[in-house]
């Protein structure tokens, strides 16, 4: 581009800012979208992305009128808590009220014959807003805790021998919680500091709004088109290329200062909530790479829907739609630990995804080359065939075609 | 009245001719324009006419250069291009800007130094007689403002030829004057007007000659008293509407 081109584009950028400025719903898009999914997220993520998490309050139905089965309830919930209930009436109800948040129903012969408890005996109900991580530990909890009376029976088959090998004490307790074993992250590892729903929810929601400048852009480059503003700006010797450099340039500076505010969000105004801070001491080098190239590719997917649509509508039902698809495709919007395995493989085959894994490995460890310049190389790739299929229908409309 | 852009005194050089201009559509059989022939001189104004789809906007296009004919040639006369601008039929400009800003716009697209970019905007207000609402957003203009404004945005390239299409649909009577004063003395001062309407009275205010066109062919061209006389073989005409039934027919179109 000639400096009278990037003379142009600056322009048009301005314009571009000028015109953003004046549209209250683009810039809420932009702007108070990301910030408040950035606020939800942080707090509706808080406890789910923790490696320690508590056993749920738990109600206990004993259908089973033995003596092993009373003891066995007794000492759950001396170590973890909950309540006794009467009938399956009460512990739904219980649920419903969200008194207990799990409910444990031990059936009728729970013990077989040799007097070793089954599995299968239990029925274990759960709050519709148990976590699934909670539910885990529960049914882990159980398991060892079936295990231990187990033990405790064939100790008292076997006499006083084996009482004296298991221990006096031992037997009837669950290990306390400082007992349990240490549980890290590998980007706790790396990073040295906890995994925190803010450090999550800041560069997945950011992307998430940084792809969203389609909606300003649509509304723009549409109106241009079907009002010959590009035809006639072609009169006055501006190339398709000076357009959509222009344009690029006016939103990726933009989409800096989407970051800017959402830095802010995740750092002071989430804290002011009762939520953690964003930790900022990121690698700035792998930082702005992984900014700008995530811009780019946002900026070059804008202009090429807004390029290809008919109309506005078009563009921002498409454009919209697709960014919603991409991040849930991504792990934006369902974290990826909460997706299937497979399911996380996919989702790093979207241009959301290169963008989440870089970020992320810019925002939670301690990042290295390999991590951040395949997903930046990628990134500048597909805005790169992005603009490429944006200039023919620019040029087209330039020339009124 | 305010003065226009300054421009040398008229002769009648031509500035921009074509000849034999063939263009058809991608994807359609029918030409849009079969060996269409003009010439525009500095210092007059030319009215282009025809029907709906007669392909006066697609000679508009071609002579801009935003359209590349299949057959035939524009050319210009002289050492250096003519600056040829367009005032589309549609608004070509940003609603959410005011005026000023749309003409700062698309000044700063000609790449002017700042004191000559100014200088051309304020002309250019004066001109079209914006200067009471340049801080207006064109949005919240009347459909006169925004008529000038969209010819404001041509004359800010100071044009040798300035093609106008419909300029006038949608005004009142009192901007149609106005804007009509403006273009007699763009041309006054020298500027090659091209003027496609359907208004026939603009027509004969303002133009020496036609081009009537229709099914991109042109039915009959010159000097338009002449023509009005009868020339050819076709009888004499009331006035221009009479004229343009004549050769059009009064079958309905698109």
């Amino acid at each position: 581009m000639t400096s009278r081109g990037l003379r142009q584009a600056l322009h048009i950028a301005l314009k571009e800012w000028r015109l953003l400025l004046r549209n209250p719903h683009g810039l809420a898009v932009l702007f108070l979208m990301p910030s408040a999914f950035i606020l939800v997220m942080s707090f509706a993520l808080k406890s789910t992305l923790t490696a320690v998490v508590d056993v749920p309050k738990t109600g206990w139905l004993l259908e089973d009128v033995g003596p092993v089965a009373k003891q066995w309830s007794q000492e759950w919930t001396n170590v973890h808590g909950g309540i006794r209930l009467q009938s399956r009436a009460q512990l739904e109800e219980a649920l419903r009220h969200r008194q207990v948040l799990a409910g444990v129903i031990v059936r009728p012969d729970w013990l077989d014959v040799q007097g070793r408890p089954r599995a299968d005996r239990i029925e274990l109900w759960l709050s519709n807003r148990i976590q699934p991580a909670a539910a885990s530990r529960l049914r882990a909890e159980l398991g060892y805790s079936m295990l231990q009376v187990q033990m405790k029976t064939a100790a008292a088959a076997a006499g006083p021998f084996a009482s004296v090998l298991l221990g006096e004490g031992s037997s009837a307790d669950s290990p306390p919680a400082a007992g349990m074993p240490v549980i890290r992250y590998l980007y706790e590892i790396e990073s040295g500091r906890a995994m925190t729903a803010v450090q999550q929810s800041v560069p997945a929601w950011l992307i998430f709004g940084m792809f969203f400048v389609v909606i300003p852009i649509a509304g723009v480059l549409t109106q241009e088109r079907n009002d010959g503003t590009l035809a006639r700006m072609a009169t006055f010797g501006i190339a398709p290329g000076v357009v959509l450099g222009g344009k690029l340039l006016g939103f990726v500076l933009l989409n800096w200062i989407q970051l800017l505010l959402m830095l802010v969000v995740g750092r002071w105004v989430v804290p002011m909530l009762g939520g953690d801070a964003l930790y900022l001491a990121l690698p700035t080098g792998w930082f702005l790479l992984m900014v700008f190239a995530t811009s780019v590719a946002a900026v070059g997917l804008a202009l090429l829907i807004a390029a290809r649509a008919r109309s506005f509508d078009e563009a921002a039902a498409l454009g919209g739609g697709l960014n919603v698809v991409l991040a849930a495709l991504a792990g934006i919007m369902v974290p990826r630990p909460l997706m299937p395995p497979r399911m996380q493989v996919v989702s790093e085959w979207s241009p959301m995804g290169w963008a989440l894994d870089g970020m992320q490995a810019v925002f939670l460890g301690a990042p290295d080359a390999v991590q951040v310049v395949p997903k930046a190389a990628l990134l500048l790739g597909f805005a790169a065939i992005c603009l490429w299929l944006s200039w023919g229908p620019v040029r087209r409309h330039e020339r009124a075609e | 009245m305010a003065a226009a852009p300054t421009r040398p005194v008229a002769s009648m050089t031509t500035l921009l001719s074509a000849k034999g201009i063939h263009y058809r559509y991608p994807k359609q059989t029918d030409w849009a324009l079969k060996g269409v022939d003009l010439g525009l001189s500095r210092g007059e104004a030319l009215g282009l006419l025809g029907p709906n789809g007669s392909g006066k906007s697609t000679l508009i296009n071609v002579l801009l250069g935003l359209r590349k004919p299949q057959g035939g040639s524009v050319s210009h006369s002289g050492e250096r291009r003519p600056v040829i601008a367009w005032a589309p039929q549609d608004y070509a400009f940003y609603p959410r800007l005011t005026c000023r800003e749309n003409l700062s716009f698309f000044v700063a697209m000609l790449d002017l130094p700042a004191g000559q970019a100014r200088a051309r905007i304020q002309q250019v207000e004066r001109t079209c007689g914006l200067n009471e609402f340049a801080d207006k957003l064109a949005v919240h203009c009347s459909g006169g403002m925004r008529r000038r404004l969209n010819i404001a945005i041509a004359l800010l390239q100071q044009p040798d030829v300035l093609l106008l299409d419909e300029p006038t649909v949608g005004v009142d009577p009192q901007s149609r004057a106005f804007l009509l004063d403006q273009i007699r003395q763009l041309v006054q001062s020298g500027t090659a007007v091209l003027y496609a309407t359907h208004y026939m009275e603009e027509v004969s205010t303002i133009c020496d000659r036609i081009l009537l066109l229709d099914h991109g062919q042109v039915l009959v061209g010159g000097d338009l008293r002449t023509l009005l006389k009868g020339a050819d073989r076709a009888p004499a005409f009331e006035n221009l509407e009479a004229l343009f039934m004549h050769y059009t027919r009064r079958s309905l179109r698109d």
